[in-house]
């Protein structure tokens, strides 16, 4: 991913590898796992349990969706561009 | 070229059939041909007669006026508010960010629906299927809107 922001007082940019983040991430959801089954069990009968588990798959999925987007805005004196290769 | 394609363009020339029943047997033997046309579009970019390129992206720009940009009024990239903008968005995203339909509350759906039937929209939220998804979003292969605005500026939102 890369992020690069430019205005009168800074030009700031850098390159940060989604490949580097993806174990982090995996951690991370390993580390946290229980507490996410203890929670979706626990709301499960009320139904939100369901919702839990579907967040979880949809912010995976958008996660590696992510890759192709472009965005690039650029003011008088000011620009930000974002891109996920 | 596919025999087809040759025979198709043999009775053009005969005058056995008009130029627009060729098109539309041509249309239909490229369609007949299947992802090996789509393939080769999407390498070279360009559309043949009655074929959609694949949408990938969904680009998104915004573009000042340039000679408006030199005049000291009624420029917008002048006063600083709108300036250059590009966004591609991959329609991977799109598909994903549709399908969070399924996260949505169906509480929060029937609030979705009388919110639109009294904006004189009579649509059920709950109707759109992932098949129809899909299909909008071949759908949307077609689709180029442009929009200049009152201080020339100009906004494209299309499909790559």
């Amino acid at each position: 991913m890369h992020i690069k922001i430019q205005n009168e007082e800074r030009d700031f940019g850098f390159w940060l590898p989604l490949f580097l983040l993806i174990p982090l991430a995996l951690v991370i959801l390993i580390i946290l796992s229980p507490l996410i089954l203890i929670a979706i069990l626990v709301t499960w009968p009320s139904g939100w349990g369901r919702y839990a588990l579907l967040s979880l798959q949809a912010a995976i999925v958008s996660f590696w969706a992510l890759r192709g987007l472009e965005v690039d805005v650029q003011g008088r004196r000011e620009k930000v561009y974002i891109s996920v290769v | 070229m596919s025999e087809n394609k040759k025979k198709i363009l043999e009775m053009l020339a005969q005058n056995k059939i008009s130029a627009d029943d060729a098109y539309r047997l041509l249309s239909a033997v490229d369609s007949g041909e299947g992802g090996h046309g789509n393939a080769r579009h999407e390498n070279t970019g360009s559309k043949g007669p009655g074929e959609k390129v694949k949408a990938r992206y969904l680009r998104v720009t915004v573009t000042p006026d340039e000679e408006g940009a030199n005049k000291t009024e009624g420029s917008l990239f002048k006063d600083g508010k709108v300036g250059r903008v590009n966004v591609r968005v991959p329609m991977s995203l799109i598909r994903a960010g549709i399908k969070l339909k399924s996260l949505v509350p169906p509480e929060a759906m029937d609030k979705v629906n009388k919110a639109l039937k009294e904006k004189g929209i009579n649509f059920d939220v709950n109707s759109i299927k992932n098949e129809d998804i899909e299909e909008l979003i071949d759908a949307l292969g077609d689709m180029q809107i442009d929009v200049e605005g009152g201080r020339g500026e100009k906004v494209r939102v299309y499909v790559e």
